[in-house]
This record gives C-alpha cells, structure tokens and sequence, in this order.
C-alpha cells in the first residue's frame, strides 16, 4: 500500500515511455514468464546465479581496471597498492577472485542440471552450443585473470597452463607463440592477456549471453522429467 | 481484517493518511532494505574511488620512524618506510639504516640482538650491520639508507622505489 505511491510513478514513467516506443507490449511478452512448478528448485537457479556473478564480476572487475596497471614493473606493485592503500580494495579484489571461483563453480554446475534433465535435447541442441561457448569463455576469464596480479604463482601458472597449448600437433608452437606474444611469458603476455581479459572476452561473453537468453526465453525451458 | 484487539490500537495508530499497521511495517521494511543496499554498495564505492591517501615520505621524502630514546645501542627495529620495510640498528658507531628485504627470496630479516647481526628467518642467512652477507644465500648486499638523528628523532630517507 506504501509502496503505491512509487508504483504510481514507474508506471507514469512506463507510460511516458509507452506513448512514444510502444515498450510495455513486447517487454511483457518477453519478461513475465511464470516459472512452470517443476522447475521451482534450488538447482534451477545455478544459471542465473552465474549470470549474477558475472555482473558482479563487471563491476567489480571495472573498479580494478582504475588502479591495476598491466606492465611487468607495474603489476604487483599496484595489487599491493589496491590491497593496502585504495579504501576497500582488499573488498573489491577478494570479492572478484572469490566469485571468479565460484562462477567457474555455479558454470559447471547449471551444466551438469542441464545435462541431468536432459534439456540439451531437441530442440535445444543449439542453446547447449551457446552454452558450452559461456562456460569456455568463463574458463578463459579465469586463465587470462590468473596471470594479472604478476607474481610467482601467477607467472609459472601461465607458463605451465598455456605449455599445454604448445602440445597441439603441427601448430602448437606457432599457437602458443601467438598467445604468449613471443616464446615465453613476458610482459608481452601480461598486456595480451589483460587486454584478453577486460575487452575481448566480455564482448564474446556479452553477446553470447544475450543469444543463450533469447533462446531460452523463445523456446522456454525443458519439461518436468 | 485483524483481531479485535489489535483494532483499537490500530484506530490509535492511524493518521490522516490512514496507513496501517501492516502497511508501515511494509514501508519500513522496504525503507531498510533499500538504504541498507544503498550504503553498503555505495560506501564502499565511493570510497574506493576516493583519492588514495599517499603516505607521507613516498620516495625519497624524509621518515620520521622513532625517538632516540626508544632505541638504545643495540637494539634494532623494523619501520615501514614509504610503504617498504627498512630495519634501523643502533650500532656502538651510530644508527644505520637498511632494507628490511632479503636480497635472496624477500624475507623481511630481523636484528638478532644476541648474535648483534642481521638474521634472515627463512634461510639462515646472516649479515653484517653494513648489509653484507657472511657466506650465505643472499646475492648482495641489502641496500642502505641515509638515516639522521632530528632533535631526538630518528628520521629515515625513504629510497627511491
């Protein structure tokens, strides 16, 4: 009843917007979609928890970018800058490698619910596709992060992870060369990965993300079991 | 709609606008949430934006890291020192001032008062109050400081990185 009074304006405000786009229509078509009973579970929700993580991974990621500085002399020197001197730093990096992990985490597990009910199956092949791309993608957020704070554990877990790289056949070195910058871990590689981390891979992510929710919503999800 | 007794209560409660109990509590619970989300995400945003204090004495500037008095000959001590440690020693010739940072894998070694060297804990490295280490795992020297005494203070010279 209190809360009438500002229902009263988002729904001037809707109007306005009404008169001139023709929005609600459409927008209620696309986001009143009532949760069918089957799918009223805890682990029905582990897609949308990775969508929020990964929000929370924007923003978070986006107030990093303003004090991390991607160069070998740089690096270290200026995690330890947010950790002690920026306010609430330590709170914004632990918030973002905490759920950097739990993303990867909450990733696989809509992945496996998906799997285990089955709805990858006709007609839904192609959302998996979509899907299969996110999680990769969310793999390669968290290999590109891995390398940004610059310091021991960072450096040779780059070194031994992109290796692997390097063991394709035929153009394996030439791949791994063309990931590292150069034949081995250098500042280089800092940069590409960083440049990896915080422009290529949210643009894949992003449009991505949009493709696996306009699919969802257009063929809604799989039947009970 | 609610029990008799609680109607004259609610008669007492209503004003002009005729808010009810359940719709104030409804209010006040919406109003918490929302200025609880708004301060707990927007303080620490704004604060991270914030210009970062930069200590006094970045590189280069002049610390003052102790009294005299507080450190007699002898005794040594690590001080941070524009954000770097840098362990100050009273020897018998006056205070000196090195690099708290073993030059080997970057412990942050200590004045061992009994042995009257520098001791590293993480690989028993010893050095001699000008830095050097006795045959040991540290590669060179630890870096000295320029360190005076002010009036009773002990003011260290912060290095360049």
């Amino acid at each position: 009843m209190s809360t009438a009074a500002s229902r009263g304006w988002g729904r001037r405000l809707m109007d306005w917007l009404d008169e001139r786009f023709d929005l609600s229509e459409p927008l209620e078509k696309f986001l009143r979609k009532p949760v069918p009973k089957h799918a009223i579970r805890w682990y029905f929700c582990l897609g949308g928890i990775t969508f929020f993580l990964f929000v929370v991974q924007g923003i978070t990621g986006i107030l990093l970018s303003l004090y991390y500085r991607p160069t070998p002399e740089h690096a270290y020197e200026s995690i330890l800058f947010i950790m002690n001197n920026v306010r609430f730093g330590w709170l914004v990096r632990s918030i973002h490698s905490w759920s950097a992990s739990l993303m990867v985490a909450t990733c696989i597990g809509h992945m496996v619910r998906v799997y285990v009910t089955g709805s990858y199956k006709n007609p839904r092949e192609l959302n998996w596709v979509v899907g299969m791309m996110l999680g990769i993608l969310t793999l390669g957020f968290g290999f590109t992060g891995y390398l940004l704070p610059w310091d021991q554990r960072a450096f040779w877990g780059s070194t031994v992870g992109s290796e692997i790289l390097g063991t394709v056949p035929w153009v394996g070195k030439t791949l791994l060369a063309l990931l590292r910058g150069g034949q081995d871990v250098t500042g280089l590689t800092l940069v590409r990965f960083y440049g990896g981390h915080v422009l290529v891979l949210p643009s894949l992510m992003l449009i991505f993300l949009v493709l696996h929710f306009i699919i969802v919503r257009r063929q809604g999800i799989s039947g009970p079991l | 709609m609610e029990g008799t007794r609680q109607v004259g209560r609610m008669r007492e409660n209503q004003g002009q606008g005729g808010v009810t109990r359940r719709g104030f509590l409804k209010y006040l619970m919406v109003a918490f949430s929302a200025v609880a989300t708004v301060v707990g995400v927007a303080v620490p945003v704004i604060g991270y934006l914030w210009p970062p204090k930069t200590q006094a004495g970045q590189a280069g500037g002049r610390v003052a890291v102790a009294d005299e008095a507080d450190l007699p000959v002898g005794k040594g001590q690590v001080f941070s020192v524009a954000n770097k440690p840098v362990l100050v020693i009273h020897t018998p010739e006056g205070f000196r001032a090195l690099s708290a940072v073993c030059t080997h894998l970057g412990c942050i070694v200590y004045w061992d008062e009994g042995r009257k060297v520098i001791a590293c804990p993480c690989h028993a490295a010893f050095l001699t109050t000008n830095g050097a280490a006795n045959p040991g795992p540290p590669p060179s020297p630890l870096s000295t400081l320029r360190v005076e005494v002010q009036g009773g203070r002990i003011y260290v010279e912060g290095g360049s990185t």
